[in-house]
């Protein structure tokens, strides 16, 4: 029995194609059995995210093997097996999952979803009674692996956007965030996204305010909070706990007598300032004021920077674990 | 003298937990052993203190050494109390060498004495006098420790230095903070049934002691008055909380 992987992903394939293979979870299983059923191939696993889309197969012979999963694309999906897929065999594919299942072919170097996505992925097929003892000691391993190279490595530290780096600053502050009280100047992208991240880690309310008021009353709906005019935010400025500003105002929107004005009013707590406009709309000397923590767009990318070159730099050390751990089992297949 | 061998145990203990606690940061490792390890200290220091009371008949405050011993026992105490309340692991890092510190300075030949007597008479309000009075200072020196974090995360966090092992194992500005202002309230609290408990005393007079404490104690009320009421910038407490109970330790050392 061989072990034979064939696949697409972010760095092979445009979105376009992507997505006329991309399965949903919900279809994980039956793609896997319609890969064996009446086919050549004795074991079959499909993992898809939206990065990427690959079949991990165990057939006895690896051209029919390929000929056979060619063959099914073109009739399941419409499309032919050409230069975007990547084809690996035996060894090769055991050390390409260990490299997916451990974050290093992840679009996010390091990042922590793929392990689950590939879980999902082998846990359809093993409830499809797809898998047997190659794929199944495969993927067993490559979970082990994976876990060994995240525990060992700093292959997962630090952050490596603009959002979570803000995040992490704001727990860092804040400890826990559901106690926080946001407020949003500015409904662009960026500001967008820093709060939705603000959010999803617990943030309780947002206040969005903007200079076309539609926009910020738009955000706020999508974000569950509510919109301020922007003659008064101000007057918001009191009760919040961090702000984030991205207008594209040209000059400082606000300065450190906006701050003087409500310290005695907010008992001097803490307050996380996020600047993410070009040119800045927060004047850097608010920074200054003792419970005030600024930090701007360059400051947070120069962090998210840091930890990506930092993740590269143990890729190598990541590399050596998946080598060393593989040598050491004796998978079938390879 | 069995107790000054428990000191020395209960000393090896804090400084191990501080070793222990800084390892971690610099590892990166799960701090598991720092709370087992000052746990340990409470009990050995309890031990001591518990021979020395019952040599002299009364609460060990008798002499230098057994006043920096109940004094670090009682910071110990509430780092057991705070520290496992907040989360404040790292506390332990900073609290194992104020221990280890105070205990070193009470085995110095001379601090301790070598032969106790026993107090011939004993005054309950006296006693608890001087036991509150210690304990209090138990809480305040951990709201300065708890100040002394804050200061450094506040300089880490204004100068954007994120990468640090101490960075990350640092509690958040909100806890450090609030343990802080906590720690000063439940000292000030203990510090004035103290004093009280001073004023209900038969031996009670005016004196040196008497005027450095009320001075101490009016300090102490008039900051977290002012701390819980009107509020303070983080920074300024924790400033204040390390440098008001420095003057304090010095003036009761002075006299």
């Amino acid at each position: 029995m061989k072990l034979f992987c064939l696949g697409l992903n972010h760095e092979t394939a445009p979105v376009e194609l992507r997505e006329k293979v991309s399965i949903a979870n919900t279809h994980l299983g039956i793609e896997s059995s319609a890969l064996v059923e009446g086919k050549p191939i004795s074991e079959g696993v499909v993992i898809s995210t939206c990065n990427r889309t690959e079949f991990y197969l165990a057939a006895d012979s690896l051209e029919e093997a390929a000929t056979t999963l060619a063959d099914h694309l073109q009739n399941r999906f419409g499309v032919a097996t050409d230069e975007h897929f990547y084809e690996k065999h035996a060894r090769e594919a055991a050390v390409h999952l260990c490299r997916v299942v451990s974050g290093l072919n992840s679009m996010v170097l390091g990042e922590t979803e793929i392990f689950g996505q590939v879980k999902k992925g082998y846990a359809a097929a093993l409830e499809a009674g797809v898998t047997g003892g190659v794929l199944n000691r495969l993927f067993q391993r490559a979970f082990s692996v994976g876990k060994k190279v995240r525990n060992s490595t700093g292959i997962q530290e630090g952050q490596t956007s603009v959002g979570s780096v803000a995040v992490d600053l704001a727990e860092k502050i804040f400890g826990h965030l559901k106690d926080s009280q946001v407020m949003v100047i500015g409904a662009g992208e960026m500001s967008r996204t820093t709060a939705q991240s603000l959010l999803s880690r617990g943030a309780h309310s947002m206040f969005v305010t903007n200079r076309s008021y539609d926009k910020a009353v738009d955000l706020a709906a999508e974000m569950g909070g509510s919109a301020i005019r922007f003659d008064d935010w101000e007057e918001s400025l009191k009760k919040v706990d961090i702000i984030i500003s991205s207008t594209g105002a040209p000059h400082h929107v606000i300065g450190p007598a906006h701050i003087e004005k409500v310290r005695r009013k907010r008992k001097y707590r803490p307050l996380l300032m996020v600047d993410i406009a070009v040119p800045r709309d927060i004047d850097p000397a608010v920074g200054e004021i003792d419970e005030v923590y600024l930090y701007d767009v360059d400051g947070l990318q120069e962090l998210a920077a840091e930890a990506r070159l930092r993740r590269q730099e143990q890729i190598k050390l990541c590399e050596a674990i998946i080598e060393e751990e593989l040598a050491k089992s004796q998978l079938p297949g390879l | 003298m069995i107790e000054r061998w428990l000191i020395a145990l209960a000393t090896a203990f804090a400084a191990f937990a501080a070793a222990n606690a800084w390892r971690s940061i610099t590892s990166g490792a799960r701090n598991r052993l720092t709370l087992p390890l000052l746990g340990a200290t409470f009990i050995v220091q309890l031990m001591a203190l518990g021979l020395r009371g019952d040599v002299r008949g009364a609460c060990p405050l008798c002499d230098t050494g057994e006043i920096l011993i109940f004094l670090s026992w009682s910071l110990v105490l509430f780092y057991l109390l705070v520290g496992a309340a907040y989360r404040l692991s790292l506390l332990g890092l900073f609290t194992a060498p104020v221990v280890v510190t105070l205990q070193a300075i009470a085995l110095i030949p001379g601090m301790m004495s070598k032969q106790p007597t026993r107090v011939d008479s004993t005054q309950s309000w006296r006693e608890t006098h001087a036991a509150l009075s210690v304990l209090s200072f138990g809480a305040l020196a951990l709201a300065a420790v708890s100040g002394v974090m804050f200061v450094i995360l506040d300089k880490l966090l204004k100068e954007k230095k994120f990468t640090s092992g101490l960075f990350n194992n640092l509690p958040s500005v909100h806890n450090l903070i609030d343990s802080t202002k906590r720690l000063l309230i439940i000292g000030l609290l203990i510090l004035t049934i103290g004093i009280i408990a001073g004023f209900l005393a038969p031996s009670f007079e005016v004196n040196r002691h008497l005027i450095v404490a009320g001075i101490v104690w009016l300090a102490y009320a008039v900051f977290v008055s002012v701390t819980y009421v009107r509020g303070l910038p983080p920074r300024q407490i924790a400033f204040s909380s390390v440098i008001l109970f420095g003057i304090s330790l010095l003036a009761f050392g002075l006299i």
